[in-house]
């Protein structure tokens, strides 16, 4: 793409570029942003027309889940996209394999008012705009007595009534590390001890599930009735089982962040720059929160305790999220996937 | 006189056609379900779910992308795939025999590395557009729908009737559109539909073949899944039995026009 | 001279289609997986020595063959009948073979949770009628995805029979049945072999197609009856590993290929008859 000379930008060029908005490769001032693409709408007018004004820029998007978008931006040698979300564990995948560049904190002036968890958590590269946990729901009517702590779930009563996330979903691997913890090991020194522990949980174990509807689906039909789970699922599992709870865990809930990045193939490192800083502005912040699109991670945001309800939000539930190494998980993830299968395919 | 079904033929038959259809009444009635997730029997009723398809912009634009890709992805695969059906089967002496097997590749190799490779080499390789490479996909994706369903009809086609008309003076096409084309009709129709239906459906090519600015209806779909559980996805399964409805009965008739000017 | 060229330029376009899109792009992709430094078989000897590996790959192999051997059967008797029948009702029956292609993956799986799972309909029939005592466990096993994939696949056989039975002339039948041959010969004799290239075509879209799915598997069977499609889908999307996933592409396009050119073999030899 960079084989096609730069238009100097101009009145000209602009209305140009966006006669011909379709081919984002020959216009300098097109930003492109990779992200999943659900709640468009929503995002097109909190973010999107509010920026484009104060760029006077066109916005093109690639859409599709964590994995396809990192996979064709990896094909594609870090180019093609200005603007890349993520979760936590595909940003570091692809720090990993070089294909973004780090970002100049003093462009971001709005990171000042960002919780310390969600400012620089890779290591130099894109902050974090939006904070989840992972954590276990449990239907109340039907567990007795509640869960209270990750070891819970190997409990003799939970017998085929769990559903875990697969080793492969974002939650999958946090499952391996608290197996590690209830055998008194830590899963990446100790892999072995583990997945023992893992193996201990198969029985009560239903089914596991690869997507967020899947295990909807497995609680709603009554297939399972403890489930581990990141928490933008837990309203429609509440709608369908009223009595879904999610547990409050003495050895506390993990937090999962979505991630901004700047690949290092970006032609407009300035624009993109000046994007992520809009994002974490308190206004987009506190509207994204206020219609349930996203968990700020700005402390300027206010919600009512009604709106709060459905975040992770606050400093002190914020404080008592554990974090997760994912420079580590990412090391031992291959390995993990085959020991995984292993055990729940015998 | 028709030949007479012996009644436990169509006592199974009728079983299958059950079996097919039971699952159908289930999402039927989860899609008109008031409810932010996917039950039945359905709990109230609400039209919401279809209205989500026509009113969430990238639903709508993708929706033009896939049935455009979808139609003119089949369209190309059959204008190229029934002349070679008609080879492999007219000729088939003359033609090495491992050619019919070349056309189920396609299907054959995994789409998720077909689509990967197909990225590697001409989205980026060739540099051409997204939506051409898009379409190209598709086609390919759709090929042996139209090679190999039209040439099992054309298999039991006698061809001495059209070797007849020709000379008798029909120009070839001519003999090809008038006699053959006729006969094998339900061959085609077959074949349009699950290529259109293969078209629409698939994620695993369009995946690696969309790209900024370009999507298609399947992926738009899993990217609302992953945030919402709501009965959308039903109401997009049964408005494409309803679109097919519509499809087949427009095919039936411009069928049924080729009939009238034979 | 044309004349001898006409079938080339007849069978051209689609072949330059699937060589220049196909062959060469996967072909370019399945070459890497020799260039190991570790040797050039190394990545497949890495495939095979592992136990699970194969066992994924004999049960890819068993489930993809028994659902085509279901679906050829089931989707022959469905697809007969449809041709017996009047041109209105036969419509409406394609129709309806057609419409369980049209529903997604997971609402379609949905429905067979809701069917046959443990609070399901037909679990609490029997229930009800004190057949059993217990809520029978139907779903992710074996059985769960087999019958889920030939209730995917029997559609496909409806759709590509029918075009063929179509084609089989009601004189030929009547003929036979008039001069004394009883209805089986009938169809061992005269329908079989008419409709063997349509049967042949069948099988190996069915085979392809439930040898590569994973969607279906994963949803019906989970981790337990993990097939290859899952495995590869695993390598290639969630850890990169694209060399690992066209290894296993590689192998199973050997694999796919062996059966395929085996069946039609087989279904040939049975039928002298049939092309």
């Amino acid at each position: 793409m960079t084989k096609t000379p730069r238009l100097r930008v101009s009145a000209v060029a602009i209305a140009v570029a966006m006669a011909a908005a379709a081919s984002s490769a020959a216009q300098a001032k097109t930003l492109t942003i990779s992200w999943w693409g659900f709640n468009g709408d929503k995002l097109n007018a909190n973010i999107v027309e509010p920026f484009k004004k104060i760029c006077g820029c066109e916005i093109v998007f690639e859409t599709g889940n964590n994995a396809d978008r990192l996979n064709k931006l990896k094909l594609r040698d870090g180019k093609g996209v200005d603007v890349i979300y993520l979760s936590d564990s595909f940003s570091q995948a692809g720090i990993a394999g070089g294909m973004f560049q780090k970002v100049d904190a003093a462009k971001l002036p709005n990171l000042a008012d960002v919780y310390d968890l969600a400012k620089d958590p890779q290591g130099g590269y894109g902050p974090a705009y939006t904070i989840g946990r992972v954590g276990i729901v449990y239907d109340s009517a039907k567990v007795n007595p509640p869960i209270t702590a990750w070891k819970d779930l190997w409990r003799a009563d939970l017998k085929s009534a769990v559903t875990l996330p697969g080793i492969t979903t974002t939650a999958g691997p946090m499952v391996v590390l608290q197996a590690g913890k209830q055998a008194g090991a830590d899963a990446f020194a100790d892999a072995d001890k583990a997945f023992k522990s893992v193996e201990a949980l198969k029985v009560n174990v239903a089914k596991n599930y690869n997507t967020g509807s899947e295990m909807v689906n497995l609680i709603s039909t009554g297939e399972a009735k403890v489930a581990v789970a990141q928490d933008f699922t837990l309203a429609s599992m509440k709608a369908a089982v009223p009595t879904m709870t999610w547990a409050s865990l003495s050895d506390g809930d993990i937090a999962t962040l979505n991630t901004v990045n700047i690949p290092k193939g970006s032609e407009n490192v300035e624009l993109a720059h000046q994007f992520i800083n809009f994002i974490l502005s308190k206004d987009v912040q506190q509207i994204n929160a206020e219609q349930g699109v996203d968990a700020p991670v700005s402390t300027k945001v206010q919600l009512t305790p009604d709106q709060a309800k459905v975040w992770t939000y606050g400093p002190d539930m914020i404080a008592k999220l554990n974090r997760l190494d994912y420079v580590k998980l990412n090391d031992a993830k291959t390995d993990w996937i085959d020991r995984w299968n292993e055990i729940f395919s015998r | 006189m028709r030949t007479t079904l012996h009644p436990a033929l169509l006592m199974i038959a009728s079983l299958i056609f059950a079996i097919l259809i039971a699952p159908l009444f289930i999402i039927l009635g989860a899609s008109v379900s008031d409810t932010s997730y996917l039950t039945f029997p359905p709990q109230g009723f609400t039209l919401q779910w279809y209205s989500n398809i026509f009113e969430i912009t990238a639903f709508r634009t993708t929706a033009i992308t896939s049935l455009q890709i979808a139609f003119f992805g089949t369209f190309l695969a059959l204008l190229i795939g029934i002349p070679a059906a008609y080879a492999l089967n007219r000729f088939r002496v003359r033609l090495p025999s491992f050619l019919s097997n070349v056309f189920v590749l396609p299907i054959l190799v995994p789409e998720i590395v077909l689509g990967f490779s197909l990225m590697k080499s001409i989205t980026i390789g060739l540099d051409l557009p997204v939506y051409t490479t898009l379409l190209m996909g598709h086609t390919l994706l759709v090929l042996p729908y139209a090679v190999r369903v039209v040439g099992a009809s054309l298999a039991s086609f006698d061809f001495s009737v059209e070797e007849a008309a020709i000379s008798l003076g029909c120009p070839p096409l001519k003999a090809f559109l008038t006699v053959v084309l006729p006969n094998i009709s339900a061959g085609v129709i077959a074949a349009f539909i699950l290529a259109f239906i293969t078209s629409v459906n698939d994620v695993s090519i369009s995946l690696f073949l969309t790209g900024p600015g370009v999507s298609t209806l399947p992926i738009q779909i899993l990217a609302h899944m992953e945030q919402f559980f709501d009965p959308t996805i039903a109401s997009v399964s049964v408005l494409l039995m309803l679109l097919t409805v519509g499809v087949m009965a427009i095919v039936e008739a411009t069928l049924g026009l080729t009939f009238l000017t034979k | 001279m044309m004349k001898r060229l006409t079938p080339w330029i007849l069978v051209g376009p689609a072949s330059l289609l699937v060589l220049a899109f196909l062959i060469l792009p996967v072909g370019a992709t399945l070459v890497e997986t020799f260039a190991d430094p570790k040797g050039w078989l190394a990545p497949y000897a890495a495939f095979f020595n592992s136990g699970f590996r194969r066992t994924v790959l004999y049960r890819t192999i068993e489930v993809s063959l028994i659902t085509t051997i279901l679906s050829v059967i089931l989707g022959f008797i469905a697809a007969y009948v449809v041709a017996q029948m009047p041109a209105r009702w036969k419509s409406i029956m394609i129709i309806a073979a057609v419409f369980p292609l049209l529903t997604g993956v997971v609402v379609r799986s949905f429905a067979w949770l809701i069917l046959l799972g443990k609070n399901g309909i037909l679990n609490n029939l029997l229930l009800s009628l004190g057949a059993i005592s217990e809520p029978l466990t139907m779903l992710y096993t074996k059985g769960a995805v087999i019958a889920a994939m030939v209730y995917l696949f029997v559609p496909l056989m409806i759709l590509t029979l029918a075009g063929v039975l179509e084609g089989i002339p009601k004189d030929v039948t009547e003929a036979a049945s008039s001069l004394g041959a009883p209805p089986f010969a009938v169809f061992r004799q005269v329908i079989l072999p008419l409709a063997m290239p349509g049967l042949i075509v069948g099988a190996v879209l069915v085979f392809t197609g439930s040898f590569t799915s994973y969607a279906t598997p994963q949803l019906l069977g989970g981790e337990s009856q993990m097939m290859m499609g899952t495995f590869l889908y695993q390598r290639a999307m969630v850890t990169f590993d694209w060399t690992g996933a066209s290894t296993v592409a590689a192998i199973m396009v050997v694999v796919t290929i062996t059966i395929v050119v085996l069946m039609t073999r087989l279904a040939r030899r049975m039928n002298p008859m049939a092309a």
